[in-house]
């Protein structure tokens, strides 16, 4: 467990000295400070636009630092050399590969929480305020949902290389986020082979809209009942173990030749 | 004792555009426990292969290596060795410090021995001064002690170089050879591939010679180099017949 931690403690270094983290910190500041200044239909008191833009970008951006982090690890430490040494080292594959996922789920998670407590301090200085509750469990899911999509980056690193596996990624996970809600109404209307790729696609792939409660937060539905919210997690936990366990397959036998006479 | 590297019958093959890269062909090496042996062959030898293969980086097409009697790619094995790969890089967003400790940390080292092995090792390579500072502002030199100091930072009982001195200015040099000693000293195993017959002149007891990934020689090197001849003479009468092509149609 140890060397887990320390691998994903390098990612942590890493991310912290690189200015990645604050240059999206200060667009949605931007972006935030922006919005503030709008009064929408004349009233300086309405706060769901706010809310609406403000979680949108959080979603956007926790979704572009999650893959483009996870994506670039393992390719990374490959192009540089780094990976050589660390595997000459009683470090698993294995071990190699949680510690990566780890490293970039955290590091999504601590600025995935950044971006929310911005998104919350524009709320606030507009005069509205989130529901605390369903805010935890929009944090929750989103956290889960950022660990997906961080197993699904590290998986596709380790079949191809960064920039192969970055498109792969944003399509992908685009394509589950934009498809997959409309797929139930879309079979309704349609039957034989169309209708079975359909319904492969609807069990196929992630369902990331289970981990969205932005309509929840901005329109203060009532809290999601708990025990769909710990079935929600724990289809995430089985999302995210699914892709980390097809990572090491395509790892654990991988040849490495950079350097070699040939 | 176990002996650090026992090779036996390796070969390894590469598909390759236009047929098949024949890599090695049934390599058989033992390296005893305590000796300095220098690894010596043109490029494209298959030394690094080889070195790639003792670590679990590639799969042997045939044959097997043993590494302190384990399977290659054993954790267990892995534990006693250090190693510094051919033209080394590292973390430049660490500091020399903060490589060190990630180092000793998937060692499993304790916080104390990790300082105690970090301050001894920074004195031994002269990088005390740039301890604090990244290392994406070393020099290639520094770059090249500071990864040194991290596969010595388990004090390992089998040391693998891959060029160790490649790129390096004469003090440099200097600095490994005195490290290499020192691990000889220790009665530590040193294993290394390297192109500078005169380096390994001075540090090694023992070479193996490699050409077209066959094993042409190996044994001590005053039993190896007639008297009166160097040994980049006897590399040269040596090897040079057998750089031909090794590129077959498959």
């Amino acid at each position: 467990m140890s060397r887990i931690l320390t691998l994903a403690a390098i990612t942590w270094i890493e991310m912290l000295r690189r200015k990645d983290l604050y240059v999206l910190l200060i667009l949605l500041a931007a972006l935030l400070g922006a919005l503030l200044t709008m009064n929408v239909y004349g009233l300086a008191g309405v706060t769901g636009y706010v809310k609406d833009t403000g979680l949108l970008f959080v979603w956007l951006l926790g979704w572009i630092l999650a893959l483009n982090t996870s994506v670039r690890l393992l390719p990374d430490e490959e192009q540089k050399g780094t990976l050589f040494p660390l595997l000459a080292k009683p470090v698993s594959r294995g071990a190699l590969i949680v510690g990566k996922w780890l490293g970039a789920w955290s590091v999504s998670g601590a600025a995935l929480l950044c971006f929310y407590l911005t998104v919350g301090l524009g709320v606030l200085l507009k005069g509205g305020a989130f529901n605390l509750l369903i805010l935890t469990q929009a944090i929750l899911l989103h956290l889960a949902a950022l660990a997906v999509l961080c197993s699904i980056g590290i998986a596709l690193s380790t079949r191809m290389n960064r920039d192969a596996a970055a498109v792969t990624a944003y399509v992908v996970t685009g394509a589950a986020f934009v498809l997959m809600p409309r797929i139930p109404a879309m079979l309704t209307d349609t039957e034989g082979v169309a209708g079975t790729v359909l319904s492969v696609l609807y069990y196929g792939f992630p369902h990331f809209e289970l981990f969205d409660l932005r309509r929840r937060l901005i329109h203060e539905w009532g809290c999601a009942p708990w025990l769909i919210v710990a079935e929600v997690l724990v289809y995430g936990a089985l999302l995210t173990t699914g892709f980390l366990a097809l990572a090491w397959l395509g790892y654990r036998k991988r040849q490495f030749t950079r350097g070699a006479a040939l | 004792m176990t002996t650090p590297i026992e090779i036996e019958g390796l070969e390894v093959s590469f598909p390759a555009r236009g047929g098949t890269v024949h890599a090695l062909h049934s390599l058989t090496l033992r390296v005893p426990q305590g000796s300095v042996v220098g690894f010596l062959g043109p490029n494209g030898a298959g030394k690094t292969t080889t070195i790639h293969v003792l670590l679990g980086f590639q799969e042997p097409t045939r044959g097997t290596a043993r590494i302190f009697g384990q399977p290659v790619g054993a954790t267990i094995a892995r534990e006693r060795i250090g190693y510094l790969p051919e033209n080394p890089d590292t973390y430049g967003f660490l500091t020399g410090r903060e490589l060190l400790a990630m180092a000793g940390r998937l060692f499993g080292l304790a916080p104390a021995e990790i300082r105690r092995r970090s301050d001894q090792l920074l004195e031994e390579t002269g990088l005390q001064d740039a301890v604090n500072r990244r290392i994406a502002t070393y020099s290639r030199g520094m770059k090249q002690r500071i990864c040194l100091a991290q596969a010595l930072i388990n004090d390992p009982d089998l040391l693998i170089l891959d060029e160790p001195t490649g790129g390096l200015d004469p003090l440099g040099r200097l600095d490994i050879r005195r490290l290499i000693a020192a691990r000889k000293a220790a009665g530590k195993t040193v294993f290394f591939s390297s192109h500078e017959l005169s380096e390994v002149e001075l540090v090694c007891d023992r070479v193996a010679l490699l050409a077209g990934g066959h094993l042409l020689a190996e044994g001590p090197v005053h039993t190896l180099v007639p008297a009166g001849q160097s040994l980049e003479r006897y590399f040269i009468d040596t090897v040079a017949p057998h750089t031909a092509d090794r590129t077959s149609p498959s």
